[in-house]
This record gives C-alpha cells, structure tokens and sequence, in this order.
C-alpha cells in the first residue's frame, strides 16, 4: 500500500453478547461511526471475536477494499492477538488493525448511565479512527536462538533445572561461585518429611550433573557481565583459580601438611578447616581447593603432593559464552542475628539452627553427636521467627539500621520438627521446648510429622511478638523465660542448657551484583521479584530470564526443586522453537535530531537503548543512541526524556497520539 | 531427532491451562480434556485473589483465551476420559464427548437460547446460590463460549432450537469417542470443599446464613448472584457481623484430615478484607488454629489485614454455632486461647472456610491406578526430589491433585510437570 493511498476503514462494533449492548446503544454507535472520516462500513455484531464475526471481517476488507480495521470492544489483551491474526489472514499487515475498549473502559464502568456510555463509546470510536488513519505498517521480526541454556548456580533448584534442560536435549552451561555444587542442602543432616538424610538424596543428583554429557559446569566461577537479549544472549564468566588442578585425586595429604587453621564456613564456625582444603566430605568436583587469601605460601602442600596437582601460580581463567536463555538459582543466606538477640554471642549455648544441623551431621564436626562446648545438652529451647515476621513497631530492632525482615521464611516449623525427632532419636531423655508464634507446618506430611514432633514429647508454649522470649543466665546456666498463651499468658522460665534460633532466609549479600548485571528487579523483602506474584512466578520481566529456587524467596527442598523444573520448561520454550518473534513497536531514533545526550539510555530499565559513536563524519565520530529492538519493552519512557524530540515510539507515535487528543477535545 | 509426541492433560484448571500453554508452547500437541462445559477450573469462581488482590477473571480470562486459541491445543471440553492402555511408551486413550446438543462449529455464544429457555435451575458454578437456565454457559467467559443443554432439566419444549440464528441446537446429538496416542499423561483434576455437613456441629445446609468460603466468593463477584453485594441468604439484608471459621475439614482428625488446606488462611484474610470493603463497619472476626502466612507477601498481607483493617483474630476453635429461630442470626460458642475466655457471639453470618479434598474419583482410577495418600491425593515419586512425577512412568501431576496449594504453587508445579513430560514425550 504507497503512503499516499486514502484509508478505507471498516469499524465493528461488538455487543460482547449483552456485556456491551445492555449498556451502549451499539446501533446508534454505528450509525455514528458510518459517517466518520474514511469510515467505510461500520457494522454491530453479537460477538465480532466468534468465528462469524471474523469472517465478516474477512468478507468486508475483500468486497469494500479496506486497509484498516477497528474493532470496539474489549480490552486489547484479550483479543487484540485474535483480529490481527483475522486482519492478516485477509492480506492486510496487522499492524493495520485497532481497537476501541468500549467494554472495561465504558460498559462495565457505567451500567447506571447507558445514555452517556453510548456517547462515550462514540468517542473512543472516533479517537481510534483519528489514529487509524495514521497507522504505518510495521514487520515482526524473528532473531534465532542460540540453543544453550545458563544457569547460575548449582544449588538443589538449579541443578534440577540444569539436568531437566539437559534430559530435553539442551546443552546447558551451570556457573557455581562456591568451588563444589550442592548449595545449603549440603548442609543439612536430616530432612523433613521423611527424615532421609540430606547427602543421601543431595548426592546422586550431584553424581548425574557431574557426569551429564550435555552440562557443561563451571564451579569457582562468576558471572561478569552479560549483554544481549533473548535467544542471543553474551555472558562473560570468570573461573577464579583453585590453585589445584584436575591431577588431584582427593587423598587428602596436602590438609594434613597444611599449617593453617581457619574458621569453617561450611560448619557455620563450628570447626576449623586448613588453607587446602576439600568442602565437604562428598564435595563435587572431588578436587581440593586452596583458599589463597589465607594460605601462607609455605609450600608444604606442594611437596606431599606425589600427583603435582598444586599449582599456586594458576591464574583466573575468563570466557564469553552465547546462551538462548538464562536461569538465576543463586539461593538464599541466613539471617545471623545480631549480638545480643536473644543472647546470641553474648552467652554460651547460643547456636542458630543451621548451627544445629552441623551438629547433629554424623559427617559434621561432632560426627553426629549434640556436644557443644564439651557437653552434650539435657534441656534445649527453640525459638522462632528469628529474623522472619519481623513486624516494624512490635519488633525490637537490637541495632540502629537493622533491615527488619517482615515475611516468614516458610521452612523453619517444620525443619524444627525434623530436628526435635532427630535429637529425641539420640538422646531420648532430652526435655526440648518449642517457642513459637504459630505452626506453619503447611506442605504435604507435614501436619502429620507435626504430629510426631508432639508425640516425641516436645513441650509448645506460645508467645506474642510484643512479648517476645528472654534469655538470661545465671549461675547455673542459661535462663528462657516466655509468658506462654496456651497457658493463659502464664510466666515461665526454662532452665536451659542449649538454645537454638530458628534463624530465617534472607536475600544473598551479593544479590545485587547479579541485580546489577542481569537487570532483574527485588520486592520489598530483597529477593528477586517473579513477573507476577500469581500467574508469573518463575518469569522476571526481561524476556529469557527465569527464577528456581529460594532467590524468589523462602521455600523448602520439594518446593525448590518444582521451580527448578518449572523454571526449565520456561527456559526450553525458546530454545524447542528455535527463534524469538521481535515486537516491532518498539522505539526508534531518528539520528539525525538525536544529540547523543544519553538521557534515554538513564532511564531505560531493560538496557535496550544506548549511545554509540557512529561516523566518523569530517574525522568527528557522532553520538547517537541506538535501539536494540528485541530488548525494548515499548515502554515509550525514553521518548518522554528526550529534549530533542528524536525518539519515535512506533505504533503510538505522536502524530497519532496527537490525532486521538484532538479527536476526543473535539478539535 | 524422533518425533515428538503428544501428551494428554486430564482437567482444565489454572494447573492444567498452565501445563498445556508450557508444552504447547514447546511445539508439543497436547491435548487438554476437561469434564466441564468450559476451562477454568475453581479460580474462574474466585473474586479477588490474595495477597495482591488481583482480580480472579481479570489474570485467568487471558489465559484461558490463550489456551483456547493455540493452535497446537485440542481442546476436549465436556468430555471424559473412558479408557487409558500403554502400547509400548505410548498410552492410548480413549475420550468420549459428552453431547451438548448444540453444535460446537456453529453456536456463536450469543445466549439468545438462554434468554428464551424457561427453566431455570441453581447454578453450580454459583455454588448453587444463582440460577441458570437449561440451556447455558456456565460463565460468561467460558472458554469454549458454546452453550450446553443440560438434558437431565430441559423440558424439550424446542424453544432454543427455534429462537437459535445459528441452527446451532441439536437434540439428537450423539456421544462421541474420540482415540488418542499420547507419550505422557499430566493429571491436574484438582479439588472439591470439604463437605461442611460434616461438621454437624456449625450447622451448614440446617442454618440459612451458615455459609461456605467459595459461597462468599461468588457472592463478593460483581457477576455473581447477588451482583457483588454479600446478602444473608435468609433475608437478604446486609450483614454487620461476619465471623469466618478456619480449618473446616482440615487438620482435624475426626473427620479423618490430619493435612492442612494451605489456602484458608489467606482466603479468609481476603474475603474478611473484601467483605469490609464492600460495606465499611462491617464487624469481621477470624476463628484460628494457626495462622499460616507463609507465601511471598502473605504475612504482610496479613499484618494489613489486622493493623489497617481492624480484622479481629481470635485463636480458638468454635465448638459449636446455634441459630436464633427468629433473626436467623447465629451464636457462636468458642473458647479464646489466648485469653482463655469462653466467648458466646451473636454473628449475622458464618463463613465455614472449609478445606480442599481432592476431586480424582475412585472411577478415574480405575482407568489410571494412579497412587494415592490417605486422603486420596496422588502421591509422587520421591516428596522432595522428584515431586511431579508418579511411580506410573510418564504420568506427572500437577496442583491441587497432588495436594492443597494456593495459585502460584499451582502454577509453578504445573510448569514443572510440563518440563518432566516434554522430556518423556520429545522422543
Ligand atoms: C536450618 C534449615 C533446615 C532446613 N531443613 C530442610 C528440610 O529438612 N527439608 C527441606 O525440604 N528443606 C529444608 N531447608 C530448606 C533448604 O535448605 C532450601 O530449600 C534449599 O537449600 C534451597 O536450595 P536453592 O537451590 O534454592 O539455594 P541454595 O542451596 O542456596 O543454592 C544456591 C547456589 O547458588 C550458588 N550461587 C549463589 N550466588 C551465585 C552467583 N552469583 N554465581 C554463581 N553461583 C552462585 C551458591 O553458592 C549455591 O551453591 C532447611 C533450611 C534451613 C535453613
Ligand atoms: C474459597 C477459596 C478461595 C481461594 N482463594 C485463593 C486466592 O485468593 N489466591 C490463591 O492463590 N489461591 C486461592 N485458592 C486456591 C485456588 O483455588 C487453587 O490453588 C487453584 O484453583 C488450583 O487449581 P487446579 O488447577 O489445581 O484445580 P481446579 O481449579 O480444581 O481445576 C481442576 C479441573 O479439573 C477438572 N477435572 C477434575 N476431574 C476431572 C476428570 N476426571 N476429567 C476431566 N477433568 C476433570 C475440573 O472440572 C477442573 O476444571 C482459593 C481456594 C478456595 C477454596
């Protein structure tokens, strides 16, 4: 169709069966619409979106030649897809086609007033036939994808997204920042709801990753940058040195030798581990690792080694990698309360709960036996929502900036449950105390192993958060006193020799880094927010990126691994079809006003806009910005910011914005 | 590469949509069969959903048009399935068509047959609180928009056929059966409330003005039964004081259900919230076990429902409710646990929020021995590592079937049972 050639326009108006026509007079409107400027034929129909409704559209555009199409009715995310399919199908570009919503912006707003709602109907009609007459023909556009997924890491969530991309037949690339897979589950000892223990289950799946053909893993490795949108993604990954190489075979005398002791991370602080050290006893890789801020370069660990697998001079290695899509399963840290919460780090007997698995771990640093400071505990309380459900105004913040964490994290009740049993297992005499808010124990089995826990004979006291527990200590050891609801607000003080807090999820300290370079968003709690809390929980709003396991938020081990797998499918979508349809109403630049200022690329929030040096023009390189039009949203903010007018949102540019204004103003 | 193979999901709700869109998207041709007139599932009989208020329809309605427009999606609604044999890795199934009577290629939606049918029966996606004809869409969204004559109340008086433009209406429509070959089966058949009779003691079917959460549901809905406005059932007057009561068949061993719904929690946070809104002043008290806020949002939501909503918790069970012959108003006997005082309220309407059972029949086990726990939902392979797979090999499930869970675990768990069976069904 050449520019010039006159818009012959067809309008239908649609009863929504009586959604639209008990209120609007659908006749009157399109006696109306008739007479509008270019308006060829404008007809009313019962339901124009039904399949007779859409050949009437078809029939008209072949026997009234028209180039433009307007349906009135509903709202454009309903059906707007359905009639530039119908459009298309006649011949017409799809771009060709608008809509009036005469449905939630008119009907249903004004039942009471069917008078006006029929001239308000006349007026959206009229806007959209002063913008129709201006509409462009636009191209979908299709970009290929690079068949490769990355996952970022190698906890139970995205090992279990990693292994279900790879059974589907993709190859997949799994970064790890820790230098073995396995996540916090590693750190667990049994597992509630069937008290299995942890590396039984954790460890076969590590074994499948490690020895999958088509997963490619990169432990001690980070994300650096990341560039592109999806199905052409460009990630740069660093793998930090492990000063041990691939020669090493595990045997372990290289720690032996080693002369530096250093607090265990992975025991929460409850052992020591050398500077050459093995993770955890079923690490993957098997390899040793050399924690070189803290290794004094002795060279010991050198000379046992009959392998040579130790290399201190081993350098960080760095890639770029194409990827199609991309999934963040970078987990979660624990709330480390602060000092002086319920006497943590002021007292002795003060572990977390964390602290507690290591401890009741027959591979942790007591081999399974609940011995803390030399003695094994008769009485032990829990406390929870240490760190979750922490209500401004009713929590007592102990330092000044504290970041009060108001959500609860989901799996503490129940893993208490778990490690009532486990210690009443051992130490049947063990009088345990549980103090809580309410019992959360919500997911399949778990009221029944509730069950359990109370039969094992745990004692339940109930305290409000205005009044939370104390703990104190005296002469004869530590003091918990609560005044328990269930008996009628009743003060009690339990001696206790071992208290454990129930500490909570929180966001990963370094959270905002992959923030940062992904550009995905976090809610309120710091966690990384879904596209939309029902509908959208494993999509972020960049296109290509999903979300596994407790990044998004709390959730246990079952829970963690459904994302895991449902964020796959999400990624396997792109990669099974092979391309991506780019959205051609997007921004363009016209570079010849554009001054290059950058304001555009500031307040673009999917890096989709960004200033390059183009030229040379006389031997002076120009400033203009440069749409990457798969990753623009359409949003239109770069637009508004622009001062010189340069930046054209196509299928809403301002001739036909300003044609709709003047359409409604009667101008 | 072999050929990719076709899968089945059993039932139409926010988990099987879900999983048919995942697959279908993937390329896969999956064929979706619901024993409704229309997808949808319970959440098209929601009103808003918790924790963001998020108007049920308004998210479920795109959806569902999705599904009724891909082009790789065979839609089998209002049919059964009859019979399920392995051939190999394959499974055959067999679907039979329930007649509509009325044409699915040529009814348009329009209702004209409606307006003209003179029965009028309650209508079960109201709960039984509206009317519908005998000749209807269960909604006025329903994906297929195609009517159906319910044959058990139509009179055969022949008016629709008369009045239908389309010539849509077919009386003598036939049962069909339809053979499938598929390479994996989702079950999403979700869930039933907990027949409240049960609970003598509340009194639900006795006292009028005893109602059930998903009752309120479709009361609170502006297409509902009573246009959005929440109405005693007795009079027909506005309540002032609404008292909802949690764990109504759940966590409760006398009726034998020891689990926890997941949802009633936060479904009566949001209808106590929603019933304020609609009428400022009105007087809400909650019934608890345990307050169980544990999803992204909830315990915020919560927190507001109380502190700004003046939503008033009492942690007690109620014993038992009494009806006052006359006003229909209803007494409620409950001991508060936290004061340990023993409460008698005089209430103008009871919420009982009753739990989820689960809706796979022993029948449709029969034709699929899927595993079950005591309570009759499908059991998976390993709870923690592998929780949508079934020990049936290529028979994943998804939502409320497996288990109680609110809508984003729904979804979350119907995307990853697509991901098990695009593995099984790639070929
Ligand atoms: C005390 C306690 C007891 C529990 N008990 C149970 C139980 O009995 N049953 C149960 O079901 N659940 C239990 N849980 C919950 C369970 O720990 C979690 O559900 C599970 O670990 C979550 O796994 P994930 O993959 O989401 O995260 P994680 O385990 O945190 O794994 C994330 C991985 O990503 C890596 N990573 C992070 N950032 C980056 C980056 N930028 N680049 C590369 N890699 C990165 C990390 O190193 C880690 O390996 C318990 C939790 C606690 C605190
Ligand atoms: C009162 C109430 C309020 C709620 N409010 C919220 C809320 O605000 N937010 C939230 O997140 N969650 C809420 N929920 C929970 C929500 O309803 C569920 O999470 C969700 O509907 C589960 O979807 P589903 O697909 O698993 O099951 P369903 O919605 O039950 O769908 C199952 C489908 O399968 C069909 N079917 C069954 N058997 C067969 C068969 N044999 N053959 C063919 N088809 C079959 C059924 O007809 C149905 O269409 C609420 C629940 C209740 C009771």
């Amino acid at each position: 169709m050449p520019k010039e050639e006159e818009p012959r326009i067809g309008v239908y108006i649609c009863h929504c069966g009586i959604n639209i026509a008990a209120t609007v007079d659908v006749e009157e409107v399109a006696k109306y619409a008739e007479k509008l400027p270019n308006v060829v034929v404008a007809k009313h129909y019962v339901y124009v979106c039904s399949s007779p409704g859409q050949s009437m559209i078809k029939d008209d555009i072949e026997e009234h030649k028209l180039n433009r199409v307007i349906v009135a009715s509903c709202s454009p995310t309903m059906h707007e897809p359905t009639f530039r399919k119908v459009v298309a199908e006649a011949g017409l570009n799809p771009y060709l086609f608008e809509m009036a919503n005469i449905r939630e912006q008119c009907s249903w707003v004004h039942p009471k007033e069917p008078q006006k709602a029929t001239e308000k109907a006349k007026d959206l009609i009229k806007m959209a036939v002063a913008k129709s007459r201006l509409l462009e023909r636009l191209q979908v556009k299709e970009a290929g994808v690079t068949l490769r997924a990355l996952i970022i890491g190698a906890g139970i969530s995205g090992m279990r997204s990693a292994l279900d991309l790879a059974d589907r037949g993709f190859e997949v690339h799994l970064i790890e920042k820790a230098p073995s897979i396995g996540g916090r589950m590693a750190q667990l000892d049994e597992l509630y709801p069937t008290s299995e223990y942890a590396l039984d289950v954790l460890k076969p799946i590590m074994d499948a990753v490690t020895s999958h053909p088509k997963i490619k893993l990169f432990t001690n490795s980070e994300l650096e940058a990341l560039d592109g949108f999806i199905g052409n993604f460009k990630a740069k990954i660093r793998v930090k040195p492990r000063y041990v190489t691939n020669e090493c075979n595990a045997c372990g005398k290289c720690e032996t030798v080693c002369p530096i002791e250093v607090s265990n991370d992975f025991d929460f602080g409850l052992s020591k581990r050398k500077a050459v050290y093995l993770p955890f006893t079923v690490a993957m890789p098997r390899t040793y690792v050399i924690d070189y801020e803290n290794c004094n370069k002795c060279g010991k660990c050198i000379e046992v080694c009959e392998r040579g697998a130790i290399d201190l001079k081993e350098k960080p290695m760095k890639m770029e990698v194409d990827v199609g899509t991309i999934i963040v399963a970078t987990g979660h840290d624990l709330y480390e309360p602060p000092k002086g919460e319920y006497g943590y780090k002021v007292y002795d007997n003060i572990i977390t709960m964390p602290q507690l698995e290591r401890l009741l771990d027959e591979n942790g640093p007591t081999q399974g036996q609940l011995q803390f400071k030399g003695s094994t505990p008769k009485s032990v309380v829990f406390i929870s929502c240490v760190g979750s459900r922490q209500e401004p105004g009713i929590y007592q913040p102990i330092e000044k900036d504290q970041q009060l964490n108001r959500y609860c994290s989901r799996v503490c009740c129940t893993a208490t449950f778990q490690n009532v049993l486990s210690i009443k297992k051992k130490y049947p005499d063990t009088r345990i105390y549980y103090l809580y808010r309410d019992i959360r124990s919500f997911g399949k089995g778990h009221e029944e192993y509730y069950r359990k826990a109370s039969e094992s004979g745990v004692l339940f006291l109930k305290y409000k958060p205005e009044v939370p527990p104390v703990v104190s200590s005296d002469q004869k050891g530590l003091l918990v006193t609560v005044e328990d609801i269930l008996t009628n607000n009743e003060t009690i003080a339990i001696p206790a020799d071992l208290v454990v807090l129930n500490v909570g999820m929180i966001p990963r300290n370094d959270a905002s880094d992959i923030q940062t370079k992904l550009r995905i968003s976090r809610g309120a709690d710091g966690f990384f927010q879904e596209a939309h809390a029902k509908l959208r929980p494993l999509e972020t709003p960049l296109d290509g990126i999903y979300l596994a396991g407790t990044t998004q938020g709390p959730k246990d081990i079952t829970e963690s691994t459904i994302m895991g797998s449902a964020a796959a499918a999400k990624a396997a979508i792109p990669l099974a079809r092979g391309k991506v349809e780019v959205e051609p109403t997007v921004a363009s630049v016209n570079e010849d006003i554009c001054k290059g200022c950058g304001r555009c690329e500031e307040v673009c929030e999917y890096g989709a806009i960004k200033v390059e040096e183009t030229g040379p023009f006389d031997r002076v390189p120009m400033l203009v910005a440069k749409v990457t039009e798969a990753q623009c949203k359409g949003c239109g903010s770069c637009s508004v910011v622009c001062p010189n007018g340069a930046i054209t949102m196509r299928h809403f540019t301002k001739e036909q914005i300003k044609a709709m204004v003047r359409a409604a103003t009667g101008g | 590469m072999s050929e990719m193979q076709g899968v089945l999901v059993i039932g139409g709700g926010i988990a099987g949509m879900q999983a048919s869109l995942d697959l279908a998207d993937q390329g896969f041709t999956v064929y979706l069969v619901e024993r409704n007139p229309s997808i949808g599932g319970r959440m098209a009989q929601l009103d808003k959903t918790f924790p963001t208020l998020d108007c049920a329809s308004c998210i479920m309605t795109p959806k569902m048009v999705d599904v009724g427009r891909h082009p790789n999606i065979k839609m089998l609604i209002y049919s059964e399935i009859t019979k399920i044999s392995r051939a190999g890795k394959k499974f055959k199934v067999k679907v039979l068509r329930k007649p509509r009577y009325v044409d699915e290629t040529k009814c348009i939606g329009c209702g004209i047959c409606a307006q003209h049918c003179p029965i009028e029966i309650p209508n079960e996606f109201d709960e039984g609180l509206g009317l519908r004809k005998a000749v209807y869409v269960p909604f006025p969204q329903a994906v297929p928009l195609i009517y159906t004559i319910d044959k058990d109340n139509c009179i055969e008086c022949g008016l629709c056929e008369k009045v239908c433009g389309a010539e849509a209406v077919d009386p003598n429509q036939e049962p069909e059966e339809v053979e499938l070959e598929v390479g994996a089966i989702i079950v999403a058949t979700g869930y039933n409330l907990f027949d409240s009779r049960k609970k003598e003691e509340y009194g639900y079917g006795i006292y009028d003005n005893v109602i059930t959460g998903l009752e309120l549901e479709r009361l609170l809905s502006a297409s509902g039964p009573t246009g959005g406005h929440v109405l005693r059932p007795s009079d027909g007057k506005i309540p002032k004081k609404v008292a909802f009561l949690q764990c109504v068949g759940s966590r409760d061993e006398k009726v034998g259900n020891q689990y926890c719904s997941r949802v009633c929690c936060m479904y009566a946070t949001k209808e106590a919230e929603l019933v304020k809104e609609h009428v400022p002043g009105t007087e809400t008290t909650i019934f608890y076990m345990d307050i169980r806020a544990f999803g992204k949002g909830y315990e915020e939501f919560y927190i507001r429902a109380e502190k700004e909503f003046g939503i008033k918790y009492v942690k007690g069970r109620v014993a038992e409710i009494l009806e006052d012959t006359a006003s229909k108003n209803l007494l409620i006997r409950a001991e508060n646990i936290e004061s340990g005082e023993l409460i008698e309220e005089e209430v103008d309407m009871v919420i009982l929020c009753a739990g989820l059972v689960p809706a796979l029949t022993d029948e449709m086990r029969k034709i699929l021995p899927l595993p079950i726990d005591d309570y009759g939902f499908i059991t998976t392979a390993h709870p923690k590592i592998d929780p949508v797979s079934t020990s049936l090999k290529g028979v994943f499930t998804a939502g409320v079937a497996e288990g109680p869970k609110d809508i984003p675990d729904t979804v979350a768990q119907a995307s990853a049972a697509a991901m098990k069976a695009s593995i099984v069904a790639k070929g």
